[in-house]
């Protein structure tokens, strides 16, 4: 247009112009003016003070315990929801690309990204499966919820806020999509503000709605992307009630553990063990515990193992760094969406052949030759290396290797490397052997473990470990065949005598150096067997050493085994948590002392131990029989007290005692009680203090004691003086204050044991990437599965494994078109699981029973109960009647609240006794036809009952004749006419009907059908409803009531006065004089009478011409009216005309959009 | 698909008790074996049936199969509902037997229960109702469990005739609180009960007397109780029994008891009662032994959050306990010396992770 320069503004550099600019900025810079901020009045300054206070308490929420851990959170799961066609792989693809650089084809299952330092996001797309959509609903973080501009919201939108609200609402973006489909710029800004304002509706004021506008390259603008995945980035999450207490998962991969011969044999119908892999969630998934898929079913798990996340988090190098380094940029982890297994990274493609393995995992069963492969990876060195450097330890306790000459030995130790590799397949025979030679159970155990494991490398270690135990039997078999002498008689004898040795004192240490560098040892599946195991052939290999100077051994054997115990029981650290966890000592054997070795202490019982277990078990007997709190008190022990000296050691255990070093636990319980200060923080102090104490001499006990005196009164002195006010924190501030210290407590209180004993104890973290194996999973999963459609798999708690009764507040949703039906059946999502159940909807009658309702209320809220999976009290759900996609209208039918869990209902329903009077005294009937036996009449005794005409009455006695007949009583005399009905309620119980939503097990699994209503199957069966003839409904005759005249007496009508006297009179039975008389005219008369005659058939004529003139004049009107009516009709026909056309070419663009969507290319 | 059922297997008449409850709290069915297989009275006890009846009926939905030799049980919990119990307790067994159970149920029942026991007030097998008032309910209130918590001795009643009654008053909870209990403190205060029924009151007296004589030499702030009861309250059999506890800066209660004996002094009684505290004294931790199984399991029952507490070594009871718990919660204790670089010590840190149990029970609305 014109181009012409303007010439560019230049402010004033000086005058007063000048000075007045630079004093508004700089007042501007300055801040507010403080003056115009004042309250004018002190009324004003109140209230404003006010509502500064209550704007701050509105920004309070109730504080929840965040779960999460810090250092290593799961991915963020954003989910992206909308109708098909909206643009959501589009959109998927487009943050990928903005993430990590890359493009994506297919955009399937969860696509896992890093998206900061600390930060990673994990994508997964929602179909528009109502199943899916639910499933989603329970697992995402954040919804980027897509909604199509050019068309508006549709139904699944409002169904999947409802779903979402149900369970918990997580954070919702709204995207607007297709804008670039409206064209004018006014109808865009209407369009906008009118969405955006139902978008705030259904979320709340001020929700966060974005606007994509077209598509370039397949992807949405890249700044508009950008933008979306700040807002993304800056979310903050609050933790949600639900996912806050139960542990889950969303799978992004499965696979199929299941022998294929097995699948084969079975064709492919046998049921499967399946892994599956994802972060966890939630809070920890502890072993053990029981799953829910959606869609599947409760599932047990078998094992969880932590795997190598497969998308890290940058490590410490990275990190110094401000920005993610690009290279962590471009890692990707979508192991659904890349068909045919093909990974991205940086600078290669990845071809991911399924089933392929970690070395990492080490429980995952191995075939035979895939461990021979890995077997001959694991050899760093050549053959003869080994054989060079190899050393027989005679026994696992030998602290030297056997010396032998080279000759034998070298041959002797290739034999056996040579074995190595059919060691495993050998183990279960080996086993065997051992068993016939010693039957110890511990060795039983770890021969299986081994069998389970088939880790070489574990393996490999416990073989050098142990020198020659692992393999010392079968080897002795061999010998034996081969005929050497001397070892193996000598060894055999040895095992005979393995249970009677009894020499502890010695190899007690032994074992203590073996357990002092495990400090977790309750790592069960591992190491403590084989260790157990371990011991025990120490206490083989003692003795049999000895065996060899038999008369030491015999000599002191009480006392020795008596310091042994001493000695024991004080000093040695026992591995408490594997001696209960993991070890098949008996608790009295445990806290007798026994240690693993236990069986050689009782050398009494070791001479003839076939007799003496038997002697024992029958002490017991009689001992022990008793499920006892109190432990017995044995006299003589307490007899230890009346020496002064033991009286006097626990002078320090009491306030009095004064401050002894010697125990450390008591010393600053005085301080505690008078500073009485932070609880935790004492104790922390305390622990510091102790091992200080514990620690030095006496002398630097005693001056760290002193120092941590100081250090107390100097903190209860700041405290005091510094700042009162600080220290003392509101109720919220305390209750974060505490969440926060627990969580730091949790923390902190298994940071340093090892792996898998922390596994033992808390279970598997959120954040950490799992392997879950699960048993017995339907084949269909595995046959049908298909990666559009979410894995989530819901950790379960104790309580809700059970079925039960449960109570829940409902509400029927108010664009539901139907009314809910008692006994109809309706489909719940509840917790993790969808089920179909038939509900009971009653209403609280008075607070004195819960009647039955047929039908649900309109808009409010009554009860219904189920039979179903227990969830627990408070948790939201929502219902459908149909999940098919086809269903018309809004699918959500009712929401609610879970109130209460029970095994028995009461809930009740009317139920009406009518009976009929056959003999009627004055106040008395004889009622039949209630009631079939006396029996029952006896049961009814005293109970109420009235007649429809409202005398009350009252069931008096059984009469003998007819059966079930009664006498009543009655405030009046009732008619015999008068129907007698006995209000009753009956208790009814919900069908225990319960049938889970399978919908993954299905090939299409948009078609789930569950239990069909009567009418239903009828209507697609084409059967006829049964008719009872005596349920139709006739006419009712009722003929008029006859009542007889009331006679009264002669003799008493006489007797009555008059007033009273019935004054009943014959009708007139003559004509009246007026009937009868003639009437005859005079002239005169008769002329009026004529002239009368004549101007009224004058005044008709006229009145009857006067119409047919009315008449005409309103046929002319009717034609005019008919006209404009054809008129209006055709201008009708032409809208509805011009109103198809539209929906037409609307609907022919849904179609068309719907193929564009199937082709992956859609037209713009 | 059909629901999956665990059923937790034990074997032996052992430790029925707390079998029993961590099904009922856990919702898994339980299988007792073996009861008594080899006894010239094999199979259940009368206590024990009578134990089953009474969580039957404190319990909604439970199903008991007893075979017919009555050497095994088949218990598929219901929910616990909690409300007004009256239970006649057998004479072969204490009140404590029964109420043990009880305590650890209640919480987590439906309505507040109210459970009124009848039988024998106090033996030398399990806790009495004085101990169980006095120690173990404090012990509750760790767990946030306080407010109405209340037991009520109405009647004693002292072995072999009983005849006594006690009445107890449990709130509910909707989860309980983590503890966090390792700084035992030192005693500060020693408190007891002697009481003596249908015998010359001078006993209780004498036995204060002798429980003084040993315990005064530690601190002077030692007060116990003489309570006599009279008439009808007084149970049907003469006995007599003192039981201490030792309370310490911290709130740790140790406690220790004993009960008269047939041709028993009651300076005898006192004088076992004071020793055996003082051993307890000794034993150390926060907790005493008796309740050690009662506050490990609050702890497996807390939120999902660590919970620590110091005690002394477990007795048997609780190593089967922590045995059986592991197989109903898969919850397993991390247990260390409390503190390493002490050699004579005995002391344990157990610490684990809560299971995050809440009440299901409890209606809401």
């Amino acid at each position: 247009m014109d181009d012409r320069q303007h010439k560019a503004h230049r402010p004033a550099l000086s005058g007063a112009k000048a000075e007045k600019k630079k004093g508004k900025g700089k007042e501007k810079q300055h801040g507010y003016n403080e003056k115009a901020f004042a309250p004018r009045s002190g009324r004003r300054a109140e209230r404003q003070g006010r509502r500064n206070i209550e704007r701050d308490q509105t920004r309070l929420h109730v504080p929840l315990v965040n779960r999460i851990p810090d250092d290593e959170p799961p991915p963020v799961v954003v989910a992206i929801v909308g109708p098909p066609g909206v643009g959501k792989t589009t959109l998927v693809k487009s943050l990928v690309r903005r993430y990590t650089k890359q493009t994506l084809n297919h955009v399937q299952g969860p696509i896992t990204v890093i998206s900061g330092k600390k930060k990673r996001i994990t994508f997964i797309e929602c179909n528009s499966d109502l199943n899916s959509m639910i499933d989603i609903a329970k697992v995402a973080d954040l919804v980027l919820l897509m909604i199509d501009g050019s068309y508006g919201f549709e139904m699944e939108t409002f169904e999947f806020l409802n779903i979402l609200q149900t369970h918990g609402f997580p954070k919702v973006i709204g995207v607007l999509t297709h804008l670039d489909l409206i064209k004018k710029a006014s109808t865009l800004k209407d369009t906008k503000k009118a969405l955006k304002k139902r978008f705030w509706t259904e979320i709340y004021q001020g929700a966060k709605l974005f606007y994509l506008s077209g598509v370039l390259n397949g992807r949405y603008p890249d700044t508009e992307i950008l933008n979306l995945s700040r807002f993304i980035s800056v979310m903050k999450f609050r933790p949600l009630i639900f996912r806050n207490s139960h542990s889950y998962m969303l799978a992004d991969r499965i696979e199929d553990l299941t022998p294929r011969e097995e699948v084969r044999a079975s064709k492919g119908k046998c049921d499967r063990t399946v892994t599956v892999y994802g972060y966890l969630r939630g809070t920890n998934m502890r072993p053990g515990t029981k799953v829910h898929i959606p869609g599947v079913g409760d599932l047990q798990v078998k094992s969880i193992t932590k795997l190598g996340d497969p998308c890290p988090l940058p490590d410490a190098d990275s990190e110094k760094r401000r920005k993610l380094s690009e290279k962590q940029k471009l890692l990707v982890h979508a192991p659904m969406s890349d068909i045919g297994g093909v990974m991205y990274d940086k600078d290669a493609v990845y071809i991911n052949v399924p089933g392929s393995f970690t070395r990492g995992s080490n429980e995952v069963p191995l075939g035979e030759g895939e461990r021979m492969v890995m077997d001959l990876q694991d050899i760093n060195t050549t053959l003869d290396d080994a054989v060079a450097r190899s050393q027989i330890k005679l026994f696992g306790s030998s602290s030297k290797p056997l010396a032998v000459d080279p000759g034998p030995s070298r041959l002797h130790s290739g034999s056996e490397d040579e074995e190595d590799e059919d060691e495993a397949d050998d183990m279960p025979e080996d086993e065997d052997d051992e068993d016939e030679f010693e039957g110890s159970e511990g060795e039983e155990e770890w021969g299986s473990d081994a069998e389970i494991e088939g880790d070489e490398d574990e393996e490999e270690e416990e073989e050098e470990k142990e020198g020659g135990r692992g393999r010392s039997a079968p080897r002795n078999v061999r010998r034996g065949t081969g005929g050497l002498p001397s070892g193996h008689d000598r060894r055999g004898k040895a095992i005979d005598f393995a249970d009677s040795d009894s020499d502890m004192g010695d190899f007690d240490e032994d074992e203590d150096v073996d357990d002092v560098p495990r400090p977790g040892g309750g790592a069960r599946v591992r190491f403590d067997d084989e260790e157990d195991v371990h011991v025990q052939s120490d206490d083989e290999d003692e003795m049999d050493e000895d065996k060899e100077d038999v008369p030491r051994w015999k000599t002191n054997l009480g006392g020795r085994a008596q310091a042994a115990f001493e000695e024991h029981s004080r000093k040695r650290q026992r591995n408490w948590m594997k001696l209960i966890y993991s070890s098949s000592l008996t608790p009295e054997q445990i806290v007798r002392g026994d240690s693993l070795t236990s069986q050689g202490q009782n050398k009494d019982e070791a001479e003839d131990d076939f007799f003496t277990i038997k002697s024992k078990g029958t002490v017991g007997d009689t001992e022990e029989e008793l499920d006892m709190t109190k432990e017995k008190v044995d006299p003589e022990a307490l007899k230890a007290w009346e020496d002064e000296e033991l009286l006097d050691s626990i002078r320090n255990l009491f306030i009095t005692g004064g401050s002894g070093t010697g125990d450390a636990g008591g010393d600053d319980g005085y301080e505690d009680l008078e500073s009485s200060a932070d609880f935790v923080d004492l104790e922390a102090q305390t622990d510091g203090q102790e091992g200080a104490t514990a620690s030095g001499d006496p002398e630097t006990a005693h001056s760290v004691t002193l120092a941590a005196k100081k250090e107390l009164l100097k903190k209860k002195f700041d405290e005091q003086y510094d700042d009162p006010e600080d220290s003392k924190m509101d109720f919220y501030e305390e209750k974060k204050d505490e969440i926060a210290r627990q969580l730091q407590l949790n923390r902190a209180e298994f940071e340093n044991i090892d792996p898998e004993a922390r596994a033992l104890v808390e279970g598997y973290r959120p954040g950490s990437y799992v392997r879950v194996e699960l048993t017995d999973v339907p084949a269909e999963m595995i046959e049908n599965f298909d990666p559009a459609y979410p894995i989530v798999v819901g950790g379960l708690l104790p309580a809700e494994e059970r079925l039960g009764y449960v109570q829940v507040r409902i509400k029927r949703h108010r664009w539901y078109a139907k009314t809910l039906k008692t006994n109809d059946p309706l489909i719940f999502s509840l917790g993790w699981r969808r089920f179909q159940s038939i509900p009971i909807y009653s209403l609280d009658d008075h607070s004195i029973r819960m009647r039955m309702l047929k039908y649900t209320p309109e808009h409010t809220h009554c009860y219904a109960t189920f039979y179903g999976p227990v969830a627990l009290p408070n948790t939201g759900f929502c219902a459908f009647n149909s999940l098919a996609g086809d269903a018309a209208g809004f699918r959500v039918s009712a929401t609610g609240v879970v109130l209460d869990i029970d095994r028995s209902t009461k809930i009740v329903k009317k139920l009406k006794l009518t009976g009929v009077p056959y003999k009627i005294f004055k106040n008395t009937a004889f009622i039949k036809d209630m009631f079939s036996s006396a029996l029952e009449v006896a049961k009814f005794e005293g109970a109420n009952i009235r007649t429809v005409s409202g005398i009350r009455g009252q069931v008096k006695k059984a009469l003998p004749k007819p059966d079930g007949a009664f006498r009543a009583t009655f405030e009046d005399k009732i008619l015999m006419s008068d129907i007698v009905f006995l209000r009753a309620w009956y208790s009814i119980q919900p069908r225990k009907f319960y049938n889970p939503v399978t919908s993954l097990l299905l090939s299409d699994k948009g078609r789930w059908s569950g239990m069909r209503l009567t009418g239903q199957v009828r209507r697609e069966e084409g059967l006829k409803t049964p008719l009872n003839v005596n349920s139709t409904y006739k006419k009712v005759e009722r003929a008029p009531r006859r009542f007889n005249v009331l006679k009264v007496p002669r003799k008493l009508q006489k007797a009555l006065p008059y007033a009273s006297k019935p004054k009943l009179m014959k009708p007139q039975g003559k004509p009246t004089y007026m009937q009868k008389r003639a009437v005859v005219m005079e002239p005169e008369e008769k002329k009026a009478i004529a002239l009368l005659q004549q101007i009224r058939a004058l005044r008709k004529d006229q009145a009857a011409r006067r119409k047919e003139k009315q008449n005409e004049r309103k046929e002319v009107h009717r034609k005019k009216v008919a006209k404009e009516e054809e008129q209006k009709s055709e201008k009708e026909k032409e809208k509805r005309k011009e109103y198809m056309r539209a929906a037409g070419m609307k609907s022919k663009r849904e179609a068309d959009k719907e193929e564009g969507r199937s082709s992956k290319r859609r037209k713009i | 698909m059909s629901q999956l059922v665990t059923v937790i297997h034990f074997s032996g008449h052992q430790y029925l008790r707390h079998r029993l409850v961590l099904s009922i709290l856990s919702g898994k069915p339980v299988k007792i074996d073996k009861i008594r297989p080899d006894d010239k009275n094999p199979g259940l006890r009368d206590y024990e049936v009578s134990l089953l009846r009474l969580l039957e009926r404190v319990t909604n939905g439970t199903v008991i199969e007893i075979s017919v030799t009555g050497t095994a049980i088949l218990v598929k919990p219901g929910i616990i509902a909690g409300g007004t119990v009256v239970h006649d307790c057998p004479l072969s067994r204490s009140i404590g037997y029964f109420l043990e159970p009880a305590v650890m149920l209640a919480p987590f029942s439906k309505k507040p229960l109210q459970l009124t026991l009848r039988g024998i007030t106090s033996d030398d097998r399990d806790l009495s109702a004085d101990l169980i008032r006095t120690v173990t309910l404090p012990h509750l209130q760790l767990f946030g469990i306080s407010e109405g918590l209340e037991l009520r001795i109405k009647k004693r009643g002292a072995p072999p005739l009983g005849g006594g009654e006690v009445q107890f008053l449990c709130p509910i909870v909707k989860q309980v609180k983590t503890m966090n209990f390792v700084d035992r403190g030192r005693v500060k205060r020693i408190r007891g009960i002697a009481h003596a029924v249908r015998v010359s009151p001078q006993f209780s007296n004498r036995m204060i007397e002798a429980a003084r004589s040993v315990l005064n030499r530690y601190i002077p702030d030692i007060y116990l109780y003489s309570d006599v009861y009279k008439g009808e309250d007084s149970g049907k059999s003469p006995g007599y029994a003192l039981s201490l506890l030792a309370e310490s800066t911290t709130g740790v209660i140790r406690s220790a008891e004993a009960v008269s004996v047939p041709g028993g002094t009651p300076e005898d009684v006192a004088l076992t009662a004071s020793r055996a505290l003082l051993s307890e004294i000794r034993r150390g931790g926060c907790v005493d032994k008796q309740h050690q199984t009662l506050v490990l399991l609050m702890m497996v029952l807390g939120s999902e959050d660590v919970g620590r507490c110091k005690m002394g070594e477990p007795t048997p009871r609780t190593i089967q306990f922590l045995r059986d718990v592991h197989q109903a919660f898969s919850t397993s204790f991390k247990i260390v010396p409390a503190d390493k670089s002490e050699q004579g010590s005995s002391e344990l840190l157990f610490s684990c992770y809560g299971t995050g149990y809440v009440n299901a029970n409890r209606t809401v609305a």
